[in-house]
């Protein structure tokens, strides 16, 4: 069972949370770019994967 | 270290994108293409650009008010810069690259948003449970949001965008937290709460179209919303496999 000893690697907690909230930053503003900004350029480029992801979208 | 693990979700992200667009244009994309015949033939119910044109002069105005006070740039540039925006494909670009650009970026964002998650709450993903991992991020970025707002094909008609791109994130992020409370916590209080949490935005209720009237035949509907939420199914179960193999292989043993 030596895959169930995980919890914080090699990571600090200190480390694991500076990672983790600069995840999380960068993630929503590239999701939110594709998926849910109010630009048309953005909009048409994304259309197909707004709709196939089902954002809210038009 | 933090760059390796960020780097990973980058990677994992980045092949995910790819795979997403080839499941993608099996069969959602053509359905989606399909669908813009009848839009196109039927501009009378709601014409969905001249919609989408006032959404963007309402929420733009607000904004570009406060922009415009900062803004070393002349009204008449910006409104030139404007009029480039209205609408194409960036870069001049294909349909079909457009579609793999969005889907690098939105499966990188996905990525960075599990790999974030699982960091802040201390609960790696690894390749036996990164399945678990993507089918969680499915349920809360897709199915659950879906119970209130289906995934819609152009011609499709739809409350104010606005308000719904607020539910939906406001589904997501409540989904999410739901979902952390009723899997990770063993107390059962936490279980009850987490469902009560899942449930708050369906019974709050999502914006609904006033008509319901379609130029777009309603199986086209059907069978898009089903292979829609099936495809991102898809795509987030690699992405979860993924993820988890190269925190296994490579992030691990750092």
């Amino acid at each position: 069972m030596a895959t169930t000893t995980v919890s914080s690697v090699s990571l600090s907690l200190n480390d694991r949370i500076t990672a983790g909230i600069l995840a999380l930053l960068i993630g929503s503003f590239l999701v939110f770019g594709a998926g849910l900004a109010n630009s048309a350029v953005l909009h048409d480029t994304a259309h197909d994967v707004r709709h196939s992801y089902g954002f809210p979208c038009h | 270290m933090i760059v390796k693990t960020l780097l990973a979700a980058l990677v994992a992200g980045l092949i995910a994108g790819v795979f997403t667009t080839v499941a993608q244009s099996a069969r959602v994309v053509p359905i989606i293409l399909h669908a813009e015949e009848y839009e196109a033939k039927e501009p009378a119910t709601e014409q969905p650009a001249a919609t989408e044109g006032q959404q963007h002069s309402s929420l733009e105005s607000t904004i570009g008010d406060i922009l415009a006070a900062f803004s070393p740039i002349t009204p008449a540039y910006a409104h030139e810069g404007e009029h480039e925006d209205e609408g194409g494909i960036m870069f001049g670009m294909s349909r079909f690259s457009g579609t793999l650009l969005a889907n690098l970026v939105t499966g990188t964002g996905f990525s960075l948003l599990l790999t974030g998650i699982s960091l802040l709450i201390g609960y790696p993903i690894t390749l036996r449970n990164g399945v678990l991992w993507g089918a969680c991020g499915w349920l809360a970025v897709h199915m659950l949001p879906a119970i209130g707002l289906p995934p819609e094909l152009p011609g499709f008609p739809a409350a104010d965008l606005h308000e719904r791109q607020l539910w939906w994130v406001a589904t997501v992020l409540l989904s999410g937290a739901g979902l952390y409370l009723l899997v990770l916590r063993p107390e059962i209080l936490a279980k009850i709460a987490g469902l009560a949490v899942l449930a708050a935005p369906h019974i709050y209720g999502a914006p609904q179209p006033s008509d319901i009237s379609s130029p777009v035949p309603a199986v086209l509907g059907a069978e898009f919303a089903v292979a829609a939420l099936a495809t991102a199914l898809a795509s987030w179960i690699v992405l979860g496999l993924v993820s988890g193999y190269i925190n296994d292989r490579f992030v691990k043993s750092a």
